[in-house]
């Protein structure tokens, strides 16, 4: 991901439009991507459980900056709202519930270090693998500032079944996870 | 190496086994918390280590003595009339009934009886105090609980009690007043007019409390049903005052011990609440002090002529003998029992002071609350560090 | 992009441009500056009042100063850092509860004439524009997000203190501020209901035109948003997470020096915020009758100043007269009563927006409505009321088990 688009924050050359001069965006991406790409290996190879989360609070932001960047401004603020604000929220207080520990723990994780490898390459291969598969050759038009209405038509409409798909199971992982809580 | 510093060492290496071992006991799991020597909630220098799982109690330790002043001891080098001066500083907001316990057990051991007239003022005085103490009580309930007004209301309204005992004694916070055989002065003129006006303030004090702080719902659900003591365990653990009367036990020395203090000259009554929680504990005692206004008001229309000192020595020997007196004092039962040798000093006293119990049952009360419920709960216990300590 | 609603922005962007916004953002930080200094103030001398004291007095005319003396003591005090503290991230956290306090202001309108159908344009150096710093077409999102995020100061502050009453304070805050962000987001909305859009722009213009949103949503989503937005505020009564006769301090209790000043500001910057958001959402924003001619421009700013002092008294009211929840009656207030409430008067509004789009008669839409909310309702609180017996029930049969294996005392 960060190749071309260093390239481009150098050159000032898009290679997706072809030519045209996106010097303050590709400037932009390149930051953003960079230290997503910093602190997503930080995330993983700090020994601070409240580190790693901090780490991925920053790879996340960078992901709500590049939707904002590609004009999807509703997409971004959610991102923040709800990974920022709330999953990440919700780990962290889960770290301070249980933990209650100050400093680094020593060898969080490290036993697994192989296995976690393995799952990385082969979500990065299945979105690679999608990605080129859906896009191939097109050439990508360059994005309108999408309006929150118009998602909220799409959602409501074209995606409705997927949609009402993901309200079922996250209600059933809701149930779930209360059942399981209160263990009778 | 002398016996005396042998055994300071000894107490010291005893004590710091003590907490070492406290330590130890709690850091084994969950999470320990030290409320104090030095926290907002204790008023004082009261430490209770508090063992946590999440914010719920598993185990409370109160440990005291930060701010023992050996007054039992101390009173054992002074001559009788000067042991008033110590106790004052026991429970140090309602001082003058610290004194009227020991001069009644004095008084007792000399077989002399303070005139009518002294004993009328003495008990306005304790009353006095009692109002004094309590509706701070009642002001420091809120602000544990986080509505931090209502105890700036008792402190505007408490000036007014303590300028009447100022006006009688001298002094404000330590009155040193009560003289072995009587009282030191007389009233001043014009005090019994300004004292009913007095009254009428803490009675609007205690109707504002009611509308802010006892009607409000967060302040029940705070209160209701929290630190809920039996009357068995709180006889057990020798709670006295209004924390056993808001047990149900229908207990007041005032009514019920007849020494010295002219209570059954008055009519009121001793309330007592069924539920024994925290709120049982307030009510009972907003409750006492307008009782106590009662009798202060009944007691004032009615103060006999004569003399304020009966006839004593000037110089006071106490013949040989022992003797114990309680008495109804605001945070609860106050005993003194004095050894005497027949010498200008007393040669034993041990003063069973109220707070002392009162906060004996923490452990038992805090265990399985919140956090937040242990302030509460303590507020509610209402105890004053130098009573716990002396 | 985000500040594409502004008309200032449509025509290309010059120099002119470029400067009336830095103009606008400066004016903005300067001014709530000095509105904290000057809140401050208001509520110590207004709780003071309230409490029989004089509060401050000796610093400048009524003792308007203070907050200024306090700070440059503040200013000059020893930054102390605890052993035990996480160097980067407790010196970090201050500035993650300030900065978010600061930027949530921007998509505040706080003038322009909104009267007769205006859309609250002013002119400015020959230029029209919104009298506020940013109009993002996500508006009220954006100030969601940057509450979620103003979340991170307080907890991380307590968790790098290395020290037991903060780490106590920020796990109360993370759980509390989760809790009530839901509810205050479903109370939000409904606005969004009601106006058609997440801009507040938008949402001022569209209350001018018809009603305010606090009787256009029926009051209820209000009430929510002021109690959700204390909560979220961290104000008595809902304080727990620097509950000084617990937690002493609660997550700043280690804090100290200019780092200890600045949770002080964003804890009074917020309280400006939440006051300017729920006047924007609920209040008509600006708008207000016009008096005089000769300054109109005045008097939208005047009747924006006035509303969010209304708010400012009630929440120092409320800090004077409350005692302060306990932690699980918080949520339990939150969970059982405000999401649930929320939810079902969003419900009923989007019924009745979706009645009067189809054209059915309102009165019994109103009726079978209401109906379903109170079955709904009804069928929660039994279903709460069952599960509280019941954990009553095992709590009891606990007591009882440890009671029997206690000795002494335990068993009475």
């Amino acid at each position: 991901m960060s190749t071309p688009a260093i390239f481009a924050a150098v050159t000032g050359f898009d290679p997706l439009t072809g030519g045209e001069f996106l010097v303050a965006q590709n400037i932009a991406f390149a930051i953003m991507a960079i230290t997503m790409l910093v602190s997503a290996v930080r995330m993983v190879t700090t020994g601070n459980v409240v580190h790693a989360a901090l780490y991925l609070v920053i790879v996340l932001a960078g992901a709500a900056g590049i939707f904002i960047l590609l004009g999807a401004e509703f997409v971004g603020v959610t991102q923040v709202l709800v990974y920022i604000g709330a999953i990440v929220v919700l780990f962290l207080f889960g770290i301070m519930l249980t933990k209650g520990s100050f400093g680094a723990d020593d060898g969080v994780g490290g036993e697994r270090r192989g296995i976690a490898a393995m799952v990385g390459a082969l979500v990065l291969a299945v979105m690679a693998a999608a990605l080129l598969d859906t896009f191939r050759d097109a050439e990508l038009s360059r994005a309108e500032p999408s309006l929150t209405a118009d998602v909220a038509d799409l959602i409501f409409s074209r995606y409705i079944v997927p949609f009402e798909a993901i309200s079922v199971l996250l209600l059933a992982a809701l149930i779930g996870a209360i059942v399981v809580a209160r263990g009778d | 190496m002398n016996d005396v510093a042998n055994r300071n060492q000894l107490a010291y290496i005893a004590a710091q086994a003590s907490d070492a071992r406290v330590n130890v006991e709690f850091e084994s799991e969950g999470m320990t918390l030290n409320l104090g020597p030095q926290h907002p909630a204790t008023h004082g220098t009261l430490r209770v280590i508090v063992k946590l799982d999440g914010e719920r109690v598993l185990r409370a330790d109160p440990m005291m003595g930060y701010m023992h002043r050996g007054y039992e001891k101390l009173a054992e080098v002074r001559t009788y009339p000067q042991v008033t001066t110590l106790v004052n500083r026991i429970d140090w907001l309602g001082s003058f009934a610290n004194e009227v316990p020991f001069i009644l057990a004095a008084e007792q051991l000399m077989e002399v009886e303070a005139p009518p007239r002294a004993q009328w003022i003495r008990t306005i005085l304790f009353e006095l105090s009692r109002i004094a103490n309590v509706i701070l009580f009642l002001g420091d309930m809120g602000v544990q609980l986080g509505a931090v007004t209502p105890v700036f209301f008792a402190f505007r309204d408490r000036e007014f009690v303590l300028n009447q005992i100022e006006a009688v004694t001298g002094g404000r916070f330590h009155p040193n007043f009560d003289r072995i055989g009587g009282l030191k002065d007389d009233l001043p003129k014009g005090w019994i007019e300004e004292t009913t006006g007095v009254l009428d303030r803490i009675r609007t004090f205690c109707d504002e409390m009611e509308d802010l702080v006892t009607g409000n719902e967060i302040f029940q659900a705070r209160t209701r049903g929290i630190g809920v003591i039996p009357a068995e365990v709180g006889l057990a653990y020798g709670l006295s005052g209004a924390n056993i009367r808001a047990s149900g036990v229908d207990w007041d020395l005032r009514r019920d011990g007849g020494v010295g203090l002219v209570h059954d000259q008055v009519d009121w009554k001793v309330w007592t609440h069924p539920d024994g929680d925290s709120f049982a504990r307030y009510w009972v005692r907003l409750q006492e002090v307008r009782e106590a206004c009662g009798i202060i008001e009944q007691l004032l229309g009615g103060i006999p002529s004569g003399p304020v000192m009966a006839k004593v020595p000037r110089i006071i020997k106490v013949p040989a003998g022992e003797a114990y007196v309680e008495t109804e004092n605001p945070l609860g039962v106050m005993g003194y029992y004095v050894v005497s040798k027949g010498d200008l000093v007393p040669f034993r006293v041990k003063i069973r002071s109220a707070s002392f119990n009162n906060i004996s049952i923490t452990p038992w009360v805090l265990e399985g609350t919140y956090v937040p419920d242990v302030v509460s709960i303590l507020a509610s216990l209402y105890f004053i560090l130098g009573d716990i300590d002396r | 992009m985000i500040l594409a609603a502004d008309p200032l922005l449509v025509d290309g962007i010059d120099l002119t441009v470029v400067l009336i916004v830095l103009l606008k953002a400066g004016v903005a930080f300067a001014l709530l500056l000095v509105a904290v200094m000057l809140v401050i103030w208001f509520e110590r001398k207004l709780i003071s009042d309230m409490q029989n004291r004089i509060g401050p007095a000796l610093a400048g005319p009524w003792g308007i100063l203070q907050t200024l003396a306090d700070g440059i003591k503040l200013f000059f005090k020893e930054d102390l850092l605890p052993t035990r503290a996480d160097r980067v991230v407790f010196r970090l956290a201050p500035y993650l509860s300030i900065i978010p306090a600061f930027v949530a202001f921007a998509i505040v309108p706080v003038g322009g004439d909104f009267s007769d159908g205006g859309d609250g344009t002013v002119s400015m150096f020959g230029r029209s524009t919104f009298l506020q710093v940013a109009d993002p077409p996500v508006g009220v999102l954006f100030f969601l997000a940057l509450s979620a995020v103003a979340v991170y100061g307080v907890m991380l502050a307590g968790w790098s203190s290395g020290s037991k009453y903060p780490l106590l304070g920020s796990v109360r805050a993370s759980a509390q501020m989760i809790s009530y962000e839901a509810a205050l987001g479903l109370a939000i909305a409904t606005v969004f209901l009601s106006s058609g859009s997440l801009s507040t722009h938008d949402i001022v213009v569209g209350q001018s035109a018809t009603t305010w949103n606090v009787l256009a949503t029926g009051i209820v989503p209000f009430g929510i948003f002021l109690i959700a937005g204390t909560a979220e505020l961290n104000r008595p009564p809902f304080d727990l997470v620097e509950a000084e006769q617990e937690l002493v301090g609660g997550f700043h209790t280690e804090y100290s020096s200019i780092r200890f000043a600045l949770f002080f500001l964003s804890e009074f910057m917020n309280m400006i915020t939440m006051s300017a958001i729920a006047v924007t959402l609920f209040l008509g924003g600006p708008a207000g009758p016009i008096v005089t001619q000769r300054v109109a421009w005045v008097w939208p700013l005047f009747w924006f100043f006035l509303k969010v002092m209304a708010f400012l008294f009630t929440f120092v009211w409320l800090r004077a007269t409350l005692p302060r929840f306990r932690y699980d009656q918080l949520m339990d207030l939150g969970w059982k009563v405000l999401i649930p409430a929320a939810l079902g008067w969003f419900l009923l509004i989007a019924t009745l927006d979706v009645a009067a789009d189809l054209g059915w008669p309102t009165i019994p839409v109103v009726i079978v409505g209401v109906l379903v909310l109170w079955g709904g309702a009804s069928l929660l609180s039994g279903a709460v009321r069952k599960a509280q017996a019941e954990r009553l029930e095992e709590a009891d049969r606990g007591a009882d088990e440890t009671a029997g294996s206690a000795s002494g005392l335990g068993e009475a």
